[in-house]
């Protein structure tokens, strides 16, 4: 019996165009959601060809198959466990030797696979050829030149899979050096009788290379094995002196070389590309930084031009639907609570479309080109003290946007100690919604050099927490190892598909947990109590803030949605000329309150999904603390200076 | 060893092969599955100021390396 459901996985590097050719395969039939139990993206999707249901599962974009983060090893186990029809490993072809390293990995664990040389049409500018015929013999594994961005040879790539599948052909690992050979021999004799659902041979090599889980594995079964292992890595070490991991890992490496020096032929010396130029100038230890600082401020400058525009227009728009509602169904109980249900709602599109679209297209816009490595590069000397690497800059600039896909980026940092710090910064970022507050209070009303201090408030804020969190949490940090991607023309289709699904993730999170925030507090504010929970902030809001009882309501407020601080203040006080009812000290410290005292809910839900309950509650609390101490301090010193 | 090098010490341009890595087992094996072993030809070709990463090439890639990590890396210039 055929079989008609094909499960197959895409498995490649970081920047190889591997969601690329996902999002070509799968198209919108895509489903993006968490490994069960990590938080790690896992994104499935399934497509008809030739009679066949093809499952595709894209593994996240990793270097090694070796113990190092959570990716890696829910990749490994997914290939070797699942055991999923075929394997289709996307490498880049202008980098064949990295990936190839990569590639020898996947073939350990002796699936069958195909291998999908992506970015061919690359090799000619950069004067290199690739003999693939040489190559396919070598590995013993069909292979497919694609150009993915055009959908240039992906069906040719399911033609070559599915061919295995028919002739049931196997993959075969490729044979290390005669030493490494015969330990592994050696090893995999030992495991023979033992049952394993891991390949053995794949085992023995882990074993030589002593991965941890391996080992631990190993030795539940039969301790001795562990012992064999251990003096084979000790022969290995006496005649390489290294360890046996890296031995292990220069076999592997002396393996590629070798075979690039086999297909890879340069056919035109290299020229200094256009690319390479551009990336002299940005990446210039002097001249980068400021180069990033015009980048990012002109980025920054159209989202929030572009943002006061729409929503403006959004605003016309719905401007009036309030009084329609509750002149068709009355201004009841129900009426008034279901309208807010709508209100939170339409809340969301008032700020994903206006600020949060434009800021993800214009990010992924960035990333595709090749420039935020470049910025997490340039960044890192800041970032490592602050306590994190490079990487988190990025994080930390998508805060600027909205909290919530800031917290979810996290994901980019390696340990769970390095996310949780990252994630914690983030959210003293100010999301599109504060700027808002910071831009209509205090730039409008007590001027911009005001409104600018309050960012460097944010930076020195960043800077300070980072240095206290990072000393406060045990465990060491880890070091920047990252890949320069070269500079490539970005991709508008790849893009709109990243902003989409980063959109409706940001959705997802967020919708609910707003919209039934909206309904309860419309239900306190029916009940009539929300001037009394205004009095019973008053110690804290008037008496050591110094700003009128009123602010107590909008604090409430704020924490389903920051803008609507501004927004229900302009409505309490029935006023937007907040001059007249605001002294500047006043603005100032309602500003510096809304930066930093609590995550909204969205954010807060997205903690909860990332960290769990009990750090998403630390992390608010702190932040109410430390703004309500914060911007007393600055309300005080301010009101004997001024 | 006396005189011994590492990557931090490399000039802009200059070529040199790796003798020895002296990170933890973790950071070492990240580098081996990068490809950076011993007996690998490398070039440095950009440092960054204020002790921020220098990036190398290593077999026809760019990585970027922390300042702390590339401290550990021993070289040889050749």
């Amino acid at each position: 019996m055929m079989k008609k459901t094909l499960n197959i996985v895409l498995a490649g590097q970081a920047n190889v165009g591997k969601s690329v050719i996902f999002n070509y395969l799968t198209g919108l039939h895509q489903h993006i959601g968490n490994w069960p139990g990590k938080t790690v993206g896992k994104a499935e999707g399934t497509l008809h060809y030739k009679g066949y249901t093809i499952d595709v599962l894209d593994l996240p974009g990793i270097y090694s198959l070796t113990t190092y983060s959570l990716e890696e090893i829910i990749s490994r186990d997914f290939i070797a466990l699942q055991k999923p029809d075929f394997v289709v490993n996307v490498l880049d072809a202008t980098h064949l030797e990295r990936n190839l390293l990569f590639t020898l990995q996947l073939l350990e664990l002796e699936r069958p696979m195909v291998l999908c040389l992506n970015m061919f049409n690359l090799l000619k500018e950069k004067g290199i050829e690739v003999d693939i015929e040489e190559l396919q013999k070598t590995l013993g594994i069909p292979i497919v030149p694609t150009i993915a961005i055009q959908g240039k040879g992906i069906t040719k790539v399911l033609d070559e899979g599915i061919e295995l599948i028919e002739k049931k052909k196997t993959t075969k690992p490729l044979e290390y050096g005669k030493e490494v050979e015969e330990k592994i021999n050696q090893l995999t004799k030992v495991l023979t009788d033992i049952d394993f659902a891991y390949p053995k041979r794949w085992l023995a090599i882990k074993l030589l290379e002593k991965d941890k889980i391996v080992e631990k594995l190993c030795a539940e079964k039969n301790p001795q094995i562990l012992e064999k292992a251990r003096d084979l890595c000790l022969e290995l070490e006496k005649i390489h002196g290294h360890d046996s991991s890296i031995v292990v890992a220069d076999e592997r490496c002396h393996l590629c070389s070798k075979i690039i020096r086999r297909v890879i032929k340069v056919v035109r010396p290299r020229q200094i590309s256009f690319a390479e130029k551009l990336d002299f100038i940005t990446s210039h230890r002097i001249w980068g930084y400021p180069v990033m600082v015009a980048i990012l401020g002109l980025m920054f400058l159209v989202i929030f031009n572009f943002g006061n525009w729409s929503s403006s227009q959004l605003g016309k728009i719905i401007f009036g639907w309030q009084a329609k509602w509750e002149s068709a169904f009355g201004a009841s109980v129900w009426s008034s609570l279901s309208w807010s249900a709508i209100q939170s709602a339409l809340a969301l599109v008032e700020i994903a479309l206006p600020y949060i679209i434009p800021f993800y297209f214009l990010l992924f816009l960035l990333e595709d080109w090749g420039y935020l490595a470049r910025v997490a590069c340039l960044m890192d000397s800041f970032m490592h003290k602050v306590g994190v690497h490079g990487k988190a800059s990025i994080c930390l600039m998508l805060g600027f946007g909205c909290n919530v896909p800031a917290c979810l980026s996290c994901r980019i940092m390696e340990t769970q100690r390095e996310r949780l710090i990252t994630g914690f910064l983030a959210t003293f970022i100010p999301c599109s919604a504060v700027t808002v507050i910071i831009l209509g209070l205090v730039g409008k009303y007590v001027g911009m050099a005001w409104a600018f201090g309050l960012y460097l408030l944010v930076i020195l804020t960043v800077f300070v927490l980072g240095k206290l969190t990072t000393t406060v949490l045990p465990g060491e940090p880890t070091e920047l190892i990252m890949e320069m991607p070269d500079y490539k023309t970005p991709n508008l289709k790849t893009i709109i598909f990243q902003t989409f699904f980063r959109l409706k993730e940001f959705i997802f999170i967020a919708g609910p947990l707003v919209i039934i925030s909206g309904i309860l507090i419309r239900g306190v504010y029916l009940l009539g109590w929300l001037s009394k929970l205004a009095n019973l902030l008053s110690p804290i809001t008037v008496k050591w803030l110094g700003l009128p009882a009123i602010c107590g309501v909008l604090l409430i407020f704020g924490i389903l949605r920051k803008e609507l601080i501004l927004v229900m203040l302009a409505s309490l006080l029935g006023t937007t000329k907040f001059f007249e009812v605001l002294t500047p000290v006043q603005m100032i410290t309602l500003s510096v309150v809304s930066m930093f005292y609590i995550p909204c809910v969205a954010t807060i839900a997205t903690l909860r999904r990332e960290f769990g309950w009990q750090k998403a509650l630390t992390i608010s609390l702190v932040k109410i603390l430390f703004a309500i101490t914060l911007a007393g301090l600055i309300s005080k010193l301010l009101s004997t200076t001024l | 060893m006396k005189n011994e090098l590492t990557l931090v010490n490399l000039k802009e341009g200059e070529n040199a092969e790796i003798t020895n890595i002296c990170a933890g087992w973790m950071a070492t094996k990240r580098l081996a599955d990068l490809g950076l072993t011993p007996k690998t030809k490398i070039k440095v070709l950009r440092k960054t100021v204020m002790q921020g990463p220098i990036e190398i090439e290593v077999r026809g890639t760019r990585l970027a390396l922390g300042r702390g990590l590339a401290s550990k890396v021993l070289v040889k210039l050749v």
